[in-house]
């Protein structure tokens, strides 16, 4: 459970140094589980890591923006965030998902699917 | 076609004895030391109590987000999410060491520059990482497991935030490496396939980079900051370990002085040599040394008589630095010369693979600055020293030509000879 005291403190440690609309946004996503505030970490979390920050934030470019071609993500990039968003969400996303994953509405939608399966134990 | 003359033009550090050029100086004129007693683990039953620390920065975070700096450095998370503790000081020193030699980012991009690197890697946070990987039974494996750890980690960080196109690699042979790094540097100027190459070293400073040496009983045990590292003295008992980072710019003069570049010193040549004895120790007659030495005045065009100052790699271990004592009897006592000899160590600590840059860059302080650093610490000299010359203080000289020595693990020898400039 996120919300366990030794939880959160990982957690704290874990997200040191992301935005604070980032952490902000977790914390509300783990009192009340919207996917809104998942999508923000989720996104916020691949923008901490993208070498080439894009001219306007994430969640205003269209769902269809290209993780690698458009925005320049990397495998290392790629697997930083995917590392990051296993640590807070405790979900694993397998080898054979993650290349599915192409752009930032199947990022979204695959992170909304997989917290939602697991359940209490991922927020 | 005329053979090259291969300069410093630009030095960056991040040290015990002072995070820039200007307080290196200071700390160099002064004797002022570097090193403080320091617990890793408060309480412990380690006999080793100091340390060359740095000053300023704060990276006991596993994370690289949790990293403190000094004031006027500003890095993006994607320069710092690969990197070891070592490689932001690096970036600070490279940051210096650019501005420093008037690069501009297109220099750096070019085709003409490449990037030279000496590092151990990061122990502590290989353990970490390894930790994880063990701890979730090989579920969770971190991304930047091996790009911010193993012995390479600075040119694959370094080469990618600068985007180096010249040329990239990393020397691993342990306390000679980056001595190393800057005599190769040196030949593919010198051969003409690069106008100029960044050299770095650096290393961690934490428990796990330093602690595994008193394995060998290689540090020092005396408690006194001011004592502990003295090396050729008689009650030295073994090094004091530091960390940090050094770059030194070397390049082509002619692009240099392009540029209104300062110039701080000519590379004239290296040499080098191998024990062919013992892993860690140094052979006692010092034999591969005084070979180094001689290959690298010989490929210089210099002789023992027309050297000033050695800056000796004698770290304050028994053995090491009677070898080495040994060597430069051999090389110049007993050719009649008398070169001032100093280890700087005594002020830093050492360096490990971080050292050779770093007191290159020293040299190339002192014949720019025109001072010899006094040999700190040294009370009583060592028998094996009889006949060299050991100034206690530092000298307001003007060196003309300096040797620094470097020896590693594995019988290493590396030297090289500095020059003042002179157009």
């Amino acid at each position: 459970m996120i919300n366990s005291v030794e939880a959160q403190k990982c957690i704290r440690e874990t997200l040191v140094g992301f935005p604070p609309r980032v952490i902000s946004a977790y914390h509300t996503f783990a009192e009340g589980g919207d996917a809104a505030n998942l999508d923000i970490v989720v996104l916020g979390v691949l923008h901490f890591y993208l070498a080439k920050k894009p001219a306007e934030p994430l969640d205003a470019l269209p769902g269809t923006t290209r993780l690698v071609e458009d925005l320049g993500c990397d495998s290392l990039t790629m697997m930083d965030t995917i590392f990051m968003v296993e640590t807070l969400f405790k979900v694993r996303i397998d080898d054979a998902e993650l290349i599915q994953l192409t752009t930032l509405d199947e990022l979204r939608l695959h992170l909304r699917r997989l917290v939602k399966e697991s359940g209490p134990a991922a927020a | 076609m005329a053979v090259p003359r291969i300069i410093v033009s630009g030095l960056g550090f991040i040290t015990s004895i002072g995070n820039d050029r200007t307080a290196v100086t200071d700390s160099l004129r002064h004797l002022r030391s570097g090193i403080e007693r320091h617990d890793f683990f408060p309480g412990h039953k380690l006999p080793v109590k100091v340390l060359g620390t740095l000053k300023g920065f704060d990276t006991a975070a596993l994370q690289w987000a949790g990293w403190k700096w000094p004031a006027g450095y500003q890095f993006q998370p994607e320069a710092l999410r690969g990197m070891a503790p070592h490689g932001l000081y690096a970036l600070c020193a490279v940051e210096q060491a650019v501005a420093d030699a008037r690069l501009q980012p297109a220099d750096l991009t070019s085709s003409e520059t490449g990037l030279f690197c000496a590092s151990a890697g990061s122990p502590r946070l290989t353990r970490h990482y390894l930790n994880q990987i063990h701890d979730s039974n090989g579920e969770r494996i971190p991304p930047m497991g091996v790009v911010s750890t193993i012995a390479g980690t600075l040119n694959f960080n370094l080469a990618a935030h600068l985007g180096v196109r010249g040329a990239v690699a990393g020397f691993v042979s342990a306390c000679a490496s980056s001595t190393l790094a800057l005599g190769y540097a040196h030949d593919e100027i010198r051969l003409g396939r690069l106008s100029r190459v960044l050299v770095v070293g650096g290393e961690d400073l934490n428990a796990d980079a330093i602690y595994p040496f008193q394995g060998m009983r290689a540090l020092s045990r005396n408690p006194d900051p001011a004592k502990a590292s003295r090396p050729f003295d008689r009650q030295r008992d073994g090094f004091v370990g530091t960390g940090g980072a050094v770059a030194l710019v070397l390049e082509e003069a002619g692009s240099a002085l392009a540029r209104g570049a300062p110039i701080y010193a000519e590379m004239l040549g290296w040499g080098q040599s191998a024990d062919g004895q013992s892993i860690s120790g140094s052979d006692p007659t010092g034999r591969g040394l005084a070979l180094a030495m001689q290959r690298a005045m010989q490929a210089s065009g210099v002789g023992p008589a027309d050297i000033d100052y050695v800056n000796a790699h004698a770290t304050s271990t028994p053995a090491g630095d009677a070898s080495e004592a040994h060597a430069l009897r051999a090389v110049f006592s007993d050719t009649g010369a008398q070169p001032c000899v100093s280890s700087t160590k005594a002020l830093t600590g050492h360096g490990l693979s971080l050292s050779g840059v770093m007191e290159t860059g020293f040299c190339a302080l002192s014949l720019a600055e025109g001072l010899i650093p006094g040999a700190a610490n040294l009370e009583n000299p060592d028998p094996a020293c009889a006949g060299l010359n050991l100034p206690r203080e530092t000298l307001a000289a003007s060196p003309r030509t300096i040797l620094k020595n470097s020896s590693g693990f594995g019988g290493s020898n590396v030297c090289v000879v500095l020059r003042r400039w002179n157009n």
